[in-house]
Parts: C-alpha cells; structure tokens; sequence
C-alpha cells in the first residue's frame, strides 16, 4: 500500500462523505487494494484477517455471554484511537463500562457513546446518522443485549443498506451480537466460541482466599468470504490475561 | 414722494451662522472638538474637555472595553493608549473632572489604567503617559503641559508609530531624532520647547521642528479616525401570517441565515453563538441559544442546528417575528493533510450531536470522562471532540479507577444500570449460588469466585452518593463470569455487570 494510494482514498472518501463523489472522474470500480484494513490490535485475528478489519464493509463480532466479544471490540476501538481516528459506539443497551474501557486502552477523548436504553430500532437510527456524517474510522453497534428476536424482526435489507451507506468510505461498521445478525459480502465475522464446559476465565491463586480472576481466554474463529483461509479456526486460544 | 426699497424696508440680517447664534443665546450647540482645543491652546477660559486617553499597563483590550462604554469615537494609538470623544458627555456625565471620576470607577476594576482628560487628543495622551492619577485640564492645554518631561513627547511618537496589533514595532518616528536635539540644546520640559521662537525653529529644523513644537503645546496634528466597531450580524423577518409549523419555519430560517453568512464571510468571521428570538401571537417571546463548538458559517447547518433545537423545545404557539442574531468569532483556519487521517468536521459533527440529542436524548451521547472518584459507574458525558487531545481534557486528579483495580485481568464489564437485585446463598463467607428473576440472565452454581473487594465512599453525604459493598468476581456453571457485589448499607445482593 503506497502514500499515494492512501492519499487517493482519503480524498475519495472526503468527496464522498460531503456528498461530491460525482465529481470523481476516474471510472476505476472501488477495489479492496485502494484500502488499507483496520487492525483490530490482536496480531492473531489481524493475521487471520489480512491485516485487519475491511474498511467500508460491515463486520461483526458475535459470541456467547462471557466469550470476551466485547474485550475485541475494546481492542479494536483501542487500536482505531491509537491511530487517531475517530469512533463510535452505539450502545443499544446502555452497557458500556467507561472504566474498563480506559483500562483496555481506549482513548475516551476519540470515543462518541450514544447510550440508549434497549430499543433497537432507535439505536439502529442513531447508527445510520453517524455513518452518514462520516469521518468516523470505526463505529459499533452493541446489540449483544438485545433478545434475537428484536433483531430478526428488522429485515435483512436493514444491514445491507448500512453496507451501502459506508461502502467505498474509510469507515469499519462492527456489529457486536450474541449470534450472526448480518454483514457485508466483503466483511468478515469473528466468532468467539468456546469448546463446552471449557471455563473461559483463567483463575489465579493458591486458595480460595487468594484467588483472582487473571484474564479471560478466548477462542476466535474467522469467517468471511474474502480472507487468505475463508473460514479460519485460529490455532491456539488467545490469552488475554495479566 | 420717497418710495422706500426692499432694503430699506427689510431689517439687516447679521452674517452669522446658525451654529454661533445656537451657540451664543441658548448655548445648546456646543463648539466643535477642534475648535475647542483652538480655544483652550489660546489661552481662554475653561473649556469643555474633548478627548480623554485611557492608557493600560496590562491590557489594552481592557481599556478599549471601557472606552466603548463611554464613547462609539475611539482610536487606538499603540499597544497601550486609546483616546476617546468624550465631546457629548458634558450634559450627561457633567464637566472633566465627572468624566474622569466616571472613567477612573470603570476602570476601578481593571486596574492599571491611567486616565487623563483635555480638550486636544496630544495633551490627554501626554499626560496619560506622564502622570499616574488621574489628569484633568478644563483650561489651557500648552499650561497644562509645559512641566511634563520631553521623553513624554518621545513616547508618544513611537506610540504614534505602532500598529495596535503589533505591541513589539520598532520603528521609529521621522521626527524622533529631533527630539534627540532638543535634548543636547538642553531643553527637559515641554514647556521650554513651546517657548522657542518659531521663526528661529523653522530657520533649524524646518517644518518638523514647527509641528514637534505644537504637539508639545498639546495641539493636535490630525483629527481623531474612530475605529470601526463591531458589526452586529442580525437578521429579523415579520410575518404576514403567523407560522405554527416548522416546516414553512424552515424556510423563514434559510431566507434570515443565507446573508447572515454572506455577511460572515465577508468580515472573515463565524458564528460561535445563534440567537434565536421568536415573537409570538400571545406577545412573548421564545428564545433560543445556540452555543456552537466552533465557529462555522454554513447557512444549512446552522438552520439544521436551529430547527433541531425546535423540534426538542418548539414554541407554545404561533410565531409573528422571527430574529437571528449570531455572536461573531474569528473564523477558523482549516489545513487538511493528505498524510493525517480526516476526521469528522466541526460543521458535520454539531449535526450529528444535534440529531442523536433530538433522538436518545441530550444528556445520552458524548464522550466519557471518568470521575475523580473510587464510586462505582462514575462518569460524565462531555461534548465529543476528538480533534481535542487526551491532555487537553481536565485532570482526573489523584485517584484513577481503571488503574487501581489490580484484582483482575484484562477483562471488560459490561455494566448493568441500574444493577440486578439477586438472590445469593453464602456459605462460610463466599457465595455458592445465585438466583436470577430475570428470564435470560445468568445464574446458578457458583463455580469460581474471587474476593471480596470492599469500597466505600461518600459516606459524609448520608444521600445517594453514599456507597460500601463488597464486590465479587464469580464463574457460574452457565460459563457466564459476572460481577457481584454485597450492599452493606442495605444488606442486599446485586449483579453489577457480566465480564465479557
């Protein structure tokens, strides 16, 4: 990926964003390679994914309770802040943990937190204005809280008109859900699971008085259609334990 | 017969204009500031001050301040002095001295700044430079001013060189360096270079001597050229018919906001307020304040910004007049960089933050900021600027709560608000079990748990900030790892969060 083509996207993607893109005279189809990937800040899943997230696609991250969905999401809005980019989060179920948050790395100062109190299709609004005004390098839409079948309610139209808002754009739209709810052709799934009855907290200490919840271990799988291996089962599990 | 003439018949009419004649019977017409300070440097009885001088030490946005309280005439001189027309406030204030008790209690405050009062411009800005009280001369100029210092009237020149906005100019006056010769022929009051025969001057120094020698008998060499004020960007409109809509409100706004902006750009300048004042059928008036971000200029942003702002606080009926008045700021210099990735414009973002208020509410979208506290959950919402950096933000102070939580990993809890009421059977102090009303919530045996952790805070509030619990971090046999926590004020159980 050479300066000049970063150079090109950025300014395709401002045109873009203000609504100048028919000013664009070259007819040259939007292509993957004009895009440097969002890294997510695990060198495993990034390595899985080609180098990272693909931006203008929507991606999704989904697990069980408890699988560590939202510590990936954390890493991936860690890594976005760290670049300078702006991002977002649409909390559907007002769960977002400020703390936690900080400890994962995340610069608060680059975060817009939308909280709204569990009505999907109002958080799925909120998602639309923000990747309408654009400039945003990852926005999330948590909906890990909100029952199935509010979200299979909404018709499989919904995502792919989100994929179109964002498509050609700098932007990563991430779905954080319990199961797959819908993304882009080009956009990838990062499904945590977990082998049964496996615990995934990792416990420290010798006695029940010392014990210490040490860190969490998850078990990414890579799904999309588009990667080196499209659909990844990553060799080992990933630590993320002090 | 003698037929008398027209001449003869009509009375003289006296050759005198209407000023004089005003100025002669009635004294209602007050002489001009120029003529004034003819008058006061021949030498002829108390004359109304003209012009008073405010000179700051500190800040001369300061003195301008307080210059344009008294006056709409002013004129800057320098980085430090501003003289203002002070003509009209005789039957206002009263004589000099009032003026100048007036200036010297507005600028009590302030502090700093010496005021002086005359009837020329040279002789206020000489006497502010010279003398620290407050001066005031009612009488002659050229008396007034004939002990004060040469290095006064050298002051003055360079202060007469330097623009307002360049306090650290250097260059010099064409006439300084004659002020260096009247020092070697041993002059040290104005006094004494007022004394010099003219002629004898002239024959030295030419016309520089013959004008160094009137500012030093307190004449002015130009009239006072007022500073231009400050424009005021407002629009109004008067209805035919009311308007309880705002949709055709929408296009009231745009036909007030295009030449508002128009007139932005022309002065360079941006809108860092919006008022808005809508006069309604019942007589009042319904009004809205806009703090922007930054300050912008875009007409359809600012009616977007504006009708939002409607939507959540419409007005209780029809609207009669409608009045835009925008605060004006510098304008913003924006250089994008090929090489930095864009982020989102201040235009696009107060947009956004207007429509996601209008959606999930005000005081539900910004960026966190974490609270000076140990209190769990404590946090505030601030306005999102991520072209803000992190250092820029207000200090957290001594405690940081995501730092001082050694007992567990990286591991992210998704908060509930508020937390679950549970039920937990506790045997030889550590929970064994939790129980769940919630349909699809976690709960059951208790595999692992750590702690507790107990905090507390706020007790001298006895409120609602009050807290102490003991916080457990437990592994249930639904492989579900949350966050418990013992009320010690109320003896209950809580789910505080999952760990994900």
């Amino acid at each position: 990926m050479t300066m000049g083509h970063t150079a090109r996207a950025d300014i395709e993607s401002l045109l873009r964003a203000r609504k100048l893109d028919v000013t664009l005279t070259s007819a040259v189809p939007w292509t993957r390679t004009l895009h440097d990937p969002a890294p997510a800040g695990i060198g495993a899943i990034d390595a899985a994914l080609g180098g990272g997230l693909p931006r203008g696609q929507l991606s999704e991250i989904v697990g069980p309770r408890s699988s560590g969905r939202t510590l990936v999401c954390h890493r991936v809005l860690a890594s976005a802040a760290e670049r300078g980019e702006a991002v977002a989060l649409i909390d559907a179920s007002d769960r977002f943990d400020p703390a936690s948050a900080a400890a994962a790395g995340v610069d608060l100062t680059k975060l817009l937190w939308v909280r709204d109190t569990g009505d999907a299709a109002r958080a799925l609004k909120a998602l639309n204005l923000v990747l309408q005004a654009g400039g945003f390098g990852i926005v999330v839409l948590d909906v890990a809280d909100i029952p199935s079948p509010a979200l299979r309610r909404f018709p499989h139209t919904t995502w792919m008109r989100i994929a179109r808002v964002i498509e050609g754009s700098q932007t990563v739209a991430l779905l954080v859900g319990g199961g797959r709810t819908g993304r882009s052709p080009a956009g990838v799934t990062i499904a945590l699971d977990a082998a049964p009855g496996a615990s995934r907290g990792r416990w420290s200490g010798p006695s029940d008085r010392a014990r210490l919840l040490a860190g969490i271990d998850i078990t990414p799988r890579v799904i999309g259609s588009q990667l080196p291996i499209p659909n990844a089962q990553l060799p080992r599990t990933l630590d993320f334990g002090v | 017969m003698h037929i008398p003439s027209y001449d003869e018949l009509t009375p003289p009419i006296p050759d005198i204009s209407a000023r004089e004649t005003f100025a002669g019977v009635a004294g209602l017409w007050p002489a001009s500031p120029a003529e004034r300070a003819r008058a006061a440097e021949a030498g002829g009885g108390p004359v109304a001050p003209a012009y008073a001088c405010l000179r700051s030490t500190r800040s001369v946005q300061t003195a301008v301040a307080i210059a344009r309280d008294f006056s709409p005439r002013i004129e800057r001189h320098g980085a430090a002095s501003v003289v203002l027309d002070v003509s009209g406030l005789g039957r206002l204030v009263g004589d000099g001295h009032a003026i100048a008790a007036e200036l010297e209690r507005a600028a009590g405050a302030a502090g700093g700044i010496r005021i002086a009062v005359a009837p020329s411009q040279t002789a206020a800005r000489l006497l502010a430079i010279a003398r620290f009280g407050p001066s005031v001369v009612t009488t002659n100029v050229a008396a007034a001013v004939a002990d004060l210092p040469i290095a006064a009237l050298r002051q003055l020149l360079e202060e007469s060189c330097q623009h307002p906005s360049a306090p650290l100019s250097t260059r010099q006056h064409p006439s300084a360096p004659f002020i260096e010769v009247f020092a070697r022929w041993g002059l040290k009051r104005l006094g004494e270079m007022a004394a010099l025969p003219p002629a004898d001057l002239s024959e030295r120094m030419g016309q520089e001597g013959l004008a160094l020698q009137r500012l030093a008998r307190g004449a002015d060499s130009a009239p006072l050229v007022p500073d231009p004020g400050v424009p005021r960007f407002l629009q109004s409109m008067e209805l035919e018919w009311p308007i309880d809509a705002l949709e055709p409100l929408s296009f009231v706004l745009a036909r007030l906001l295009d030449p508002l902006s128009l007139a932005l750009e022309r002065a360079d300048r941006g809108a860092a307020a919006i008022r808005l004042d809508l006069r309604l059928v019942d007589r009042t008036t319904h009004a809205r304040l806009l703090q922007l971000p930054a300050a912008m200029r875009d007409a359809r942003v600012l009616r977007t910004l504006l009708l939002l702002d409607l939507e959540s606080h419409p007005p209780p009926a029809g609207i009669d007049i409608v009045t835009i008045e925008v605060d004006p700021a510098p304008a913003r210099i924006v250089q994008y960089s090929l090489l930095e990735r864009a982020l989102p414009s201040h235009e696009s973002l107060a947009t956004l933050t207007a429509r996601l208020g209008a959606l999930v509410g005000e005081r539900r979208r910004g960026s966190p900021v974490l609270a000076d506290s140990e209190c769990p959950d404590g946090f505030e919402l601030e306005a999102f600027n991520p072209n803000r950096s992190a250092g820029a933000r207000r200090s957290r102070g001594p405690f940081d709560s995501a730092a001082f939580r050694p007992r567990s990993g990286q591991v992210v809890l998704r908060r509930f608000r508020p937390p679950i009421a549970v039920r937990v059977i506790v045997e030889r102090g550590r929970p064994v079990h939790v129980a769940i009303d919630r349909r699809g919530m976690p709960g059951g045996r208790v595999e692992q748990a750590a702690g507790p952790w107990r905090t507390s805070g706020a007790w001298w509030t006895h409120g609602d900030g009050r807290w102490d619990r003991d916080e457990w971090d437990v592994a249930l046999c639904d492989e579900s790892l949350c966050r418990l926590f013992r009320d010690r004020i109320t003896e209950r159980w809580f789910m505080d969060g999952i760990l994900d």
